[in-house]
């Protein structure tokens, strides 16, 4: 395939037009805020009034901070659940619902599955927190129906014990992301062509295998898209934590973006809010940048 | 949205080329986040009402707010010019004293006693009304005026209590009986949101029974580092019920809507928690007879004035405000407050036929009579509600020794104490 | 000029004559499965529809799950009135629905210099395009909120369409470039060849092909817009103005929640989006890419 432009020299100048709306939103909301956000956390400031001068301080409290350091060991704990666990099932419940359910029933009741397990990302996640609230709460759901099925000995504390709050906020959001991956990978899916499967499975191939071989390779860039996303995400995961557990119990489920929340409106401590989340965003754009790069080689390795 | 308020400000400037800011005069926006079904929501909307019929003239906009975004954007709103003329607003240094120290507030100091509120408040009610250019509560100009009281108790179910052939307690020993004599017979006595307010509010209640003056004015004033004695109390005291099976295991992760049911389905007879549960517990408890009692203490309960009326400083009808304010502290909607399960300061116990606020405001009066107005645990630091919430839930899990705990809320204290 | 035909969506139906796999008896337990799974997702919104028509009364004696003895409309008539939600619906359909039509527009725009017209540098300029979608809400939420003072915009809905839709168009121009790159030369040649402009391109011949595409695009930032919260909250003062995500904090007082009022104000804030997603679920069928030319 030519890699050339289809337009030559001038021409192609133009094109750089098409660009500007997207640059003005980008300076006016991202760049110019971010920098403000920079510039302020250098400042003791209470969100009214005028900002003090505290040169690196925050940033020196951070380094000490418990808090902070906790909340960045959580964010890895995060990333799975919202990355690499969503996106595993949503190739499996994609590949499930668009090869098998199809073929071995119908295409009705595989969009009715995609459209009930895509229904979680619909929900305000501040009434999904009250729900699941009620199930993960000691004297939840949950626990009755372990007790129901004679699995009394599991119950646990759900939420407010330290050692499950971090699976359970996960279990939560798991259950919010996956629609996501499934719905964008299945439309992947319906671009591959069938005569591939086809092949694979005059030649034997079963279900998984066809997975393995044909479906994870093709939908590389669905599986690039959904994965940056969903990593950069976990990097700023805010809502679940807060409708569920607050940070707690014992800071236990504390992200970052919890952490700057709490300092910007609830301490009012917002230059050191402004630091905190100005290394989060250093942070990102880090992991970004090398998940990028890594695209970009796999992309020249030829797609 | 543009056009709307392209109009209002050709209509406004015409106005002010007139000469005359009459166009603004002409109404009067007022918000509020109680609920619409709680005493305060009824009592002020019949309020408003006759504030609508003595000026005809004046377009009255009220809009319901939720407490999360006033306490979230609060300072922000005030800051700019879409505040109203006047509106509800949580007390405290972090929130009240925070708007009253930038300015952004006007001075009720002259209203005090030109509208004769002086006639009706004591200086015990003006304690959370004042606040001083640092934004500490307690001394300083008068910024807000709160209309009602609000504090924490235990709720028990009275059926239960008779059956048990227990008591109402008047001391502790005899509550910690009173719990023993529930246990034995096979009853969790205390429900606990351990995640929650209830959690924190019955640690302090517990600490308050060890505080005396100096304590609390410290405390509150973060005037020292923290004292943790009265706290060590509380957490040992807690543990110590955990341990002899008063509150469940399961506390820790169970939140106040969780607790307040374990209570109103009969499951536990005692609930600590505070007065605005009554609107929920009038209106849905039928299954049996419910009260409150004080948690037995010398001295300081936990409780406070209510909520303040501000009027911020770019109000454009702040007359009107304070008149809407004089109406509340009237002995009108004081009984109408107290009749509608309200906790009124100055109602006229005569005319108050409804016993949950007839009790209710008696007790108030009660604690208020003795300066007993211990205050909220979490008002001293910004943030110290969360910080109380994930300490507690870690004694009561054990991860933390009363101890350790005591150590753990102290350093954040101090911090917090030392940078002012 | 080339048509679109090629690039049918659903490849597959036309072949489905073939090799249909032997109905082998392993699929009722993986349709077995799938229904746990199932029950497993939808459980919260069962919960939900239990509680929202459940009086008081039951809900205190026997906690959320517990049968309703009668039921009841009044949680939910009240938190309509309440809220006065036919506005708060009103407003969060007009701001979704902007913010979708403006973003998708921005992503088109990026795209289209960065997939098909392939400007210089364009994987530098990819990357800074996506810092939007790495920005923490929190962290810009002060300094915009100081320039929408100051330029008389807060408390306005534009304020919301145009920070919202900025935000969500990064992951539109990483999403649209990826696909647009992919696009097929031979017809943007020939229509050069034919003479046409730039403007003429995007408009006679990108968009219609990538029209399935834009359609799931916009659909995702309508959903996703609907349930923004914190950039609406400190922006939108007035009641007048705000949205159903907003509105669902009246649900939660300063001390205390009433949970079956909280049911009927999930079960109305879903509503529709989910009238909306089974309308536009279609869109989700078609492919997100442009195709593979056969």
């Amino acid at each position: 395939m030519a890699t050339e432009s289809i337009s030559v020299g001038r021409h192609r100048r133009g094109y750089y037009l098409y660009l500007i709306p997207g640059f003005v939103g980008l300076f006016l909301i991202v760049i110019g805020p971010q920098i403000a956000n920079f510039v302020l956390s250098f400042t003791a400031w209470k969100g009214v009034g005028t900002p003090r001068w505290v040169g690196m301080q925050n940033y020196q409290r951070l380094l000490t901070d418990d808090q902070f350091w906790g909340s960045m060991h959580n964010t890895l704990l995060y990333m799975i659940s919202m990355t690499a666990v969503p996106v595993l099932i949503g190739l499996v419940l994609a590949s499930l619902l668009f090869d098998y359910v199809r073929d071995q029933f119908s295409e009705r009741l595989s969009s009715f599955f995609r459209a009930a397990f895509y229904l979680p990302q619909i929900l305000p996640l501040t009434v999904a927190g009250v729900l699941w609230g009620w199930i993960l709460s000691p004297v939840g759901v949950a626990n009755a129906l372990l007790g129901m099925v004679g699995l009394g000995a599991y119950t646990q504390n759900w939420i407010g014990d330290a050692t499950y709050a971090l699976p359970a906020v996960s279990l939560v959001i798991v259950w919010v992301q996956v629609g996501y991956c499934l719905v964008v990978f299945m439309a992947g899916l319906s671009r591959i062509d069938p005569a591939l499967y086809e092949a694979a499975q005059l030649d034997g191939a079963g279900w998984w295998q066809r997975l393995v071989s044909i479906t994870v390779p093709m939908l590389a860039p669905e599986i690039f898209v959904v994965c940056l996303t969903t990593l950069i995400a976990a990097l700023k995961v805010f809502a679940p934590i807060f409708v569920l557990t607050q940070g707690g119990p014992d800071d236990a489920t504390l992200a970052p973006s919890y952490l700057t929340y709490f300092h910007f409106f609830t301490t009012q401590r917002v230059g050191y809010a402004a630091a905190v989340s100005t290394v989060q965003m250093i942070l990102t754009l880090g992991l970004a940048v090398i998940f990028l790069l890594f695209q970009q080689r796999q992309a020249e390795r030829g797609v | 949205m543009r056009l709307p308020r392209l109009a209002l400000a050709a209509v406004s400037a015409f106005a002010l080329l007139g000469g005359t800011a009459l166009a603004q005069d002409k109404t009067f926006n007022i918000w509020w986040f109680e609920g619409a079904d709680s005493a305060q929501g009824i009592t002020w909307t019949k309020a408003l009402e006759e504030l609508k019929a003595a000026h005809p003239d004046v377009t009255v906009n009220f809009e319901q707010k939720t407490f999360d975004q006033l306490q979230q954007s609060g300072s922000m709103i005030l800051n700019s010019a879409e505040a109203p003329d006047i509106l509800e607003y949580n007390k405290g240094n972090a929130t009240a004293g925070l708007v009253a120290s930038q300015g952004l507030l006007t001075n009720l100091d002259d209203a005090y006693t030109a509208m004769g509120w002086d006639k009706i408040l004591n200086e015990g009610q003006l304690v959370l009304s004042r606040y001083n250019e640092l934004g500490v509560y307690g001394s300083g100009p008068i910024w807000g005026i709160s209309t009602y009281g609000e504090y924490v108790s235990a709720f028990y179910n009275i059926d239960a209590f008779e059956k048990a052939g227990v008591k109402v307690p008047t001391t502790l020993e005899e509550l910690t009986a009173a719990f023993d004599t529930f246990k034995a017979q096979g009853v969790t006595p205390l429900a606990l949101g351990g995640a929650s307010t209830s959690g924190q509010h019955l640690l302090a209640s517990l600490a308050y029974t060890k505080a005396d003056d100096t304590w609390v004015q410290n405390y509150q004033g973060l005037k020292a580092p923290l004292d943790g004695a009265p706290y060590l109390y509380a957490a040992q005291t807690l543990t110590d019920w955990l341990a002899k099976g008063y509150i469940t295991k399961d506390s820790t992760g169970m939140n106040d809507d969780d607790a307040s049911l374990q209570f109103t389905s009969g499951k536990s007879p005692v609930y600590v928690s505070g007065t605005w549960n009554l609107g929920n517990f009038s209106a849905n408890i039928k299954d049996f007879k419910w009260g409150q009692f004080v948690i037995p203490t010398p001295k300081y309960s936990v409780g406070s004035t209510g909520n303040l009326w501000i009027i911020p400083k770019g109000s454009k009808n702040p007359e009107l405000a304070k008149e809407f304010i004089s109406l509340l502290l009237s002995e009108k909607y004081q009984t109408e407050q107290a009749n509608n399960g309200g906790v009124s300061f100055a109602a006229d116990a005569a005319k108050v036929t409804n016993p949950v606020g007839a009790n209710a405001s008696a007790v108030f009066a009660e604690i208020a009579a003795k300066q007993g107005l211990g205050f909220y645990p979490d008002w001293p630091v910004p943030g110290y509600y969360d910080v109380l919430n994930q300490k507690d839930t870690g004694l009561l899990q054990g991860t933390l020794t009363p101890e350790q705990f005591v150590d753990e809320i102290k350093k954040v204290y101090d911090d917090a104490q030392a940078s002012q | 000029m080339a048509e679109a035909t090629v690039f049918a969506s659903s490849p597959a139906k036309s072949v489905t004559v073939h090799a249909h796999q032997t109905r082998s008896p392993m699929r009722w337990v993986v349709l077995a499965l799938l229904l746990a799974l199932l029950v497993f997702t939808l459980f919260p919104f069962f919960l939900a529809l239990l509680n929202a028509f459940k009086p008081g009364p039951d809900y205190v004696r026997g906690g959320p799950l517990s049968i309703p003895s009668y039921l009841q409309f009044d949680s939910i008539a009240k938190f309509w009135r309440d809220a006065d939600y036919s506005r708060k619906l009103f407003n969060s359909t007009l701001i979704s629905v902007c913010v979708s039509v403006l973003a998708v527009g921005i992503s088109l725009f990026n795209a289209y210099a960065l997939g098909i017209g392939r400007v210089r540098g364009s994987t530098v300029i990819l990357a800074i395009l996506l810092l939007g979608t790495m920005v923490p809400q929190e962290s810009i939420i002060y300094p915009i909120y100081w320039m929408a003072k100051t330029l008389g915009l807060y408390d306005t809905q534009l304020s919301v369409i145009i920070v919202t839709a900025v935000l969500h168009s990064a992951f539109g121009t990483y999403l649209l470039s990826s696909v647009m790159s992919t696009f097929p030369r031979e017809i943007l040649e020939a229509a050069e060849i034919d003479g046409a402009t730039r403007w003429q391109i995007l408009t006679k011949v990108v968009i219609p092909i990538m029209t399935p595409t834009l359609m799931v695009l916009g659909t995702f930032f309508f959903i996703w817009t609907w349930n923004e919260f914190l950039i609406p909250v400190v922006m939108l003062v007035s009641n007048n103005n705000q949205t159903v995500a907003v509105a669902m904090g009246l649900t939660r007082g300063q001390n205390m929640s009433d949970p079956t009022l909280q049911a009927a104000a999930g079960l109305l804030g879903i509503l529709p989006t989910v009238i909306f997603f089974l309308i536009f679920q279609r869109t989700l069928t078609r492919g997100v890419v442009a195709g593979a030319v056969k």
